[in-house]
């Protein structure tokens, strides 16, 4: 019995990891042809490419981290207030609420995103950055709410009262009161909302037109022209925030189903 | 020191069939304690919020030493609520939690602490300040609530059931605390709770409320003695209530006659007694005979269930004088006249 | 202020945002859907999109293999997450590394699982290489086809790899939540170990199972960037195939495009009705 547990761990524990080792192999190898099990030579040639000015890895970089970091932050400053009124109080039609804040996360992007590029033609959003920002905002701000919500459902208004009682403004009692106690939540809600936008690839392609190349796109690029090395070193450099992001978090997000469906949809 | 004065108050949530709070009239004096007491649910929080100004009152009129302040925001007025749970703020110091109010208006730092410091003096937490709420006992964070009010030095200090969390030896400690500062600083204070015994124990003044109104304002042993309507009686753990006829200053029921103090009210009403002032024994006055149906142990009293006339009585003794007594017996007891009191018929 | 003032002006800029970008983006896309388009002078509404849509055998084979797809990835995932879970749950040596890699692989985006099975599962791939070595493949062709096949195989793994975690991760929240107090109630009446995860928590568990299977059937419904390096070229899961009538070249494909949108549209709906009724049962 207890040798059977280890083995299905074993495969568990393989299965898990053997995506990411071909991966991780081929962006070292200098040529791997079949049918050799390893790379005959090693080299770093792809990851000095992909580090390079000239690859546009790092530029694309940059744009991925900023695009998601503007959703994030809009995420935040949208959902929370949101958040609030879903966590804290019951209304008539609320039912309906969630359900319309739920649509976005569940419908495929697919579904919406060729209806709003023409939206956004007339508005002179696509292949901009700003559309594809805003186009992020569909599956990442549903997942924000939803934290919220939670958060705030177990928040006590009283202590809003308390410090109003105590002489605190209602802009002072958010600062020094609401805000730190509702922080870790932010936090939490905010990671999830950047993994998604930071995963997202139909949307960016149909909005962004192919003009704004995050990296999924580049790695698609690179992907499906036959440059396995590159794609495997641009494939590192994806995966590593989210593993960043785990590494500071892994207590949090265990034992967070809602929580967990935020990444899990990333 | 500030004379509060509640004025008709009344407060209608949306969608209730009767308000919460009903033409409520209240002073607090100047410098003293109120407590306003009554069960959960009676309006008795709706009553401190609307003070606090966390509420807005459906009508009527809050005013301190005079001047109406329902136009003030919350960190305006300085009446400073204390909650039941403390709500001491989890991010925050000990210290940090007692200087909020004054960080709030913007005072130096330097004084903020002094001030601090004084105020964990007073509450006898010297030394505590660099600690989370989170690692102080339940009793220390009740004092932290309480030196967090206070430091404001407020016009009206608003106690929502400050010995409820406690457990019973603290709540004496608390309670000396709470009645020492209290009247040192001479703050004007409303305790608010469900507890006979918290506010006798810590009030000048005691106000009932039930169901929204004011039943009955006094000092605390009038409750007890001189209950206003039977309501009121229950509430203050009263058990005999015996139907008759007020004449004359002698009241006329199935107990037989029995004379009354001078100033009972007149008429048909109902004979009201605590079970602590019936006495074992006959005397020349107000002596009858009761069948002994059960005898209950409770410590440091004895409960007897007693039976006259058809009528079922309660009594409260000291344990030395109900020896020698056992269900079935016959006994003779006194109700003493003093403490008989009746509750006239309210027609309808 | 009062209450309902308030909740309005907290929900507003949610509200609005959702309701522009996402509904309003699938009204434009279902009134496309109708052939009316005034910018490329159709102004006749018709539903000439969706009887072409629907006449076509392509449309036919591609949603056919999009469900197949999704329904396959759908089971073999709750299935071997359930597993996954249950073993996660008792001690073995390597239970905290798997438990880790559960969460890694949720924050891996599934562009990279893609390639990742690629690499591993294509003729010349890590597999292929091992079957040479193992002499029982002579050249790649010789390795069963298992990306870009018609039977979507790669696409499936892909899912399962990236899905499993997900399910599992709930599963144990659920599991944790539960505790261990049931089972060893009913393992006292006399149940044996297996008779307690039968009878007493799986029907537990299957709420929060049945809940998560239904997001990750929609996911991988309607998801294009997987099958775009997964799939065969035919036929093509249904998202490829509605967004290359979107780039087709002739702009009368786009009705098309925006009618395949509004089928996946209405099959999610579908979804999500499914996934409101369970999650109340079981807050219930």
């Amino acid at each position: 019995m207890r040798s059977l547990r280890l083995l299905s761990g074993a495969v568990l524990i393989t299965w898990l990891v053997l995506p990411l080792i071909p991966l991780a192999i081929w962006s070292f190898a200098r040529g791997w042809r079949f049918p050799d099990l390893l790379p005959r030579d090693w080299t770093l040639a792809a990851w000095s490419y992909a580090l390079s000015g000239t690859s546009g890895v790092l530029a694309s970089l940059g744009l991925t981290l900023g695009i998601a970091a503007a959703a994030t932050a809009a995420s935040i400053v949208i959902g929370v207030p949101a958040g609030r009124a879903l966590g804290l109080y019951r209304f008539r039609g609320k039912t309906l609420v969630q359900l319309m804040i739920l649509a976005p996360a569940i419908v495929p992007g697919i579904a919406s995103v060729l209806g709003l590029h023409g939206l956004f033609l007339a508005l002179g959003l696509t292949n901009t950055v700003t559309g594809v920002i805003l186009v992020h905002l569909i599956p990442t701000l549903p997942y924000m709410i939803l934290v919220m919500a939670g958060v705030f459902a177990n928040f006590d208004t009283r202590i809003e009262d308390q410090a109003r009682s105590l002489g605190a403004s209602p802009v002072q009692v958010f600062r020094y009161v609401t805000l730190p106690a509702i922080l870790p939540g932010i936090i939490v809600g905010g990671l999830f909302a950047f993994l998604i936008s930071w995963s997202q690839y139909i949307l960016t392609l149909v909005i962004g037109g192919g003009r704004v190349t995050t990296l999924p796109l580049l790695l698609f690029t690179f992907a499906t022209s036959g440059r396995n090395d590159v794609t495997g070193a641009i494939g590192m450099i994806y995966i590593l925030p989210g593993i960043l992001i785990l590494a500071l978090t892994a207590r949090r997000i265990t034992g967070r189903s809602g929580a967990i469906a935020g990444v899990g949809r990333a | 020191m500030t004379e509060v004065s509640l004025t008709k108050l009344t407060k209608t949530y949306p969608g209730a069939p009767r308000p919460a709070v009903d033409r409520l009239t209240l002073p607090l004096t100047c410098g003293k304690l109120t407590a306003l007491l009554g069960p959960s649910g009676c309006g008795k929080t709706t009553v401190m919020r609307m003070i606090a100004g966390l509420l807005q009152p459906s009508s009527g009129d809050i005013s301190f030493d005079g001047r109406s302040i329902l136009g003030e925001r919350p960190e305006d007025r300085r009446a400073v609520m204390v909650f039941q749970n403390h709500m001491l703020f989890p991010f925050m110091t000990v210290a940090e939690n007692i200087g909020f109010g004054l960080k709030m208006r913007h005072l130096p730092a330097a004084e903020i602490a002094t001030r601090v410091d004084e105020m964990l003096e007073r509450v006898r937490l010297p030394g505590m300040g660099a600690r989370r709420p989170a690692a102080l006992s339940g009793g220390q964070q009740q004092r932290v609530a309480l030196a967090r009010a206070l430091i404001l030095q407020p016009k009206v200090l608003l106690l929502d059931e400050p010995l409820s969390n406690l457990d019973a030896h603290l709540r004496l400690e608390m309670r000396d605390l709470i009645r020492g500062l209290q009247q040192d600083m001479a703050i004007t204070t409303l305790l608010v709770t469900h507890d006979q015994e918290e506010a006798v124990v810590l009030a000048d003044h005691v106000a009932l409320m039930l169901n929204g109104q004011l039943r009955q304002t006094g000092a605390a042993q009038s409750f007890y003695r001189r209950p206003a309507d039977a309501e009121v009686a229950h509430f203050f753990g009263g058990r005999n209530f015996i139907a008759g006829q007020s004449r004359g200053g002698v009241f006329t029921s199935a107990l037989g006659a029995l004379r009354l103090p001078d100033g009972a009210p007149e008429g048909p009403g109902l004979l009201t007694f605590r079970p602590e002032a019936v006495e074992i024994g006959a005397e020349p006055e107000n002596s009858l005979t009761a069948t002994l149906t059960d005898c209950q142990f409770l410590g440091s009293e004895i409960r007897l269930l007693l039976q006259s006339g058809g009528l079922a009585l309660e009594a409260l003794t000291r344990p030395r004088d109900a020896e020698g007594l056992a269900p079935g017996k016959e006994i003779a007891i006194t109700l003493p006249r003093e403490t008989l009191w009746v509750i006239p018929k309210t027609p309808g | 202020m009062s209450d309902r003032w308030k909740i309005l002006l907290l929900l507003a800029p949610a509200m609005l945002i959702i309701g522009v970008l996402f509904f309003g983006a699938l009204a434009t896309g279902l009134v496309r859907s109708f052939n009316y388009m005034p910018v490329l002078g159709l102004t006749e509404p018709s539903l000439e999109a969706y009887a072409a849509v629907f006449s076509s055998p392509a449309f036919g084979r591609s949603l056919l293999l999009s469900l197949h797809i999704a329904l396959t990835s759908t089971l073999l995932s709750a299935l071997i997450a359930l597993w996954a879970a249950v073993l996660l749950r008792q001690s073995f040596p390597g239970r905290r590394i798997a438990t880790f890699l559960f969460q890694l692989n949720l924050t891996v985006p599934h562009i990279v699982g893609a390639i990742g099975i690629l690499y591993l599962f294509s003729q010349s791939g890590a597999f292929a290489r091992l079957a040479h070595a193992t002499s029982l493949i002579a050249r790649p062709a010789e390795f069963p086809a298992l990306v870009f096949d018609p039977y979507a195989i790669g696409i499936i793994l892909q899912y399962v790899w990236k899905e499993v975690p997900f399910i599992g991760l709930i599963l144990l929240a659920n599991m944790q939540a539960i505790g261990d107090d049931y089972e060893s109630a009913a393992r006292s009446m006399g149940a044996s170990r297996w008779q307690a995860f039968r009878h007493v928590l799986l029907p537990m568990l299957m709420p929060g199972l049945l809940s998560a299977s239904i997001l990750v059937f929609a996911f991988a419904f309607g998801a294009y960037e997987i099958p775009a390096i997964l799939g065969a070229s035919f036929p093509q899961a249904l998202p490829v195939l509605a967004y290359k009538s979107f780039t087709d070249v002739d702009l009368a494909a786009r009705p098309e495009a925006m009618a395949m949108a509004m089928v996946i549209a209405g099959i999610s709906a579908v979804m999500i009705l499914a996934y409101l009724r369970l999650t109340r049962r079981g807050a219930r």
